[in-house]
């Protein structure tokens, strides 16, 4: 429990716990599941759908 | 008070038991449809826990900007027991929630490590 106001010690120890490292969150399983891979590794044509 | 729960080393995470190596097309939809059951549950807790470690590791910062002593830092010192107790009020789970959002993560990456896993021993053979 945290009391009173100015306890150096305190506050050290709140930052101790508040500020560990939070590893980013996972992402979704986004393949597909019951198929077999649905594109070939050969290039097909010079443009993307989807530009970056 | 320390939980014993999970004190001892050797101990095994119930998932690493119960999802082992995959065999089957089916057992991949299964495990995916595990993960996805408790994907939504991991991202709430998660998001929250981040919310509140980058307001706490914002204060930090500030207040390392200032010399301790000044009333600056004394200030930045207040608003952290503040932001403290408002933490403690508003979210009196935090510890648990944030243990079962490790829990959460470590179980969830095993699984899909195991998809991943799966899809790359398939894609050997096909191609």
């Amino acid at each position: 429990p945290v009391e009173g106001s100015g306890d150096a010690n305190c506050v050290d120890e709140i930052l101790k716990e508040m500020t560990q490292s939070w590893p980013p969150p996972l992402t979704a399983i986004h393949t597909p599941c019951k198929t077999e891979p649905s594109k070939f590794p050969f290039p097909t044509k010079d443009t993307h759908p989807f530009p970056s | 008070v320390q939980s014993t729960e999970f004190s001892s080393d050797i101990d095994i995470p119930d998932y690493v038991e119960k999802y082992t190596p995959l065999v089957s097309t089916d057992q991949r939809q299964t495990y995916k449809d595990d993960f996805n059951a408790e994907y939504d549950e991991y991202r709430l807790l998660h998001a929250h826990i981040e919310k509140i470690t980058r307001r706490f590791t914002q204060l930090d910062a500030q207040c390392r900007k200032l010399p301790p002593g000044t009333k600056e830092h004394q200030k930045v010192q207040e608003e952290i027991l503040k932001e403290y107790k408002k933490m403690k009020e508003h979210s009196p789970n935090y510890h648990k929630e944030k243990l079962r959002c490790e829990y959460l993560h470590n179980k969830l990456a095993h699984i899909k490590r195991l998809i991943a896993d799966f899809d790359q021993r398939k894609a050997q053979v096909w191609f």
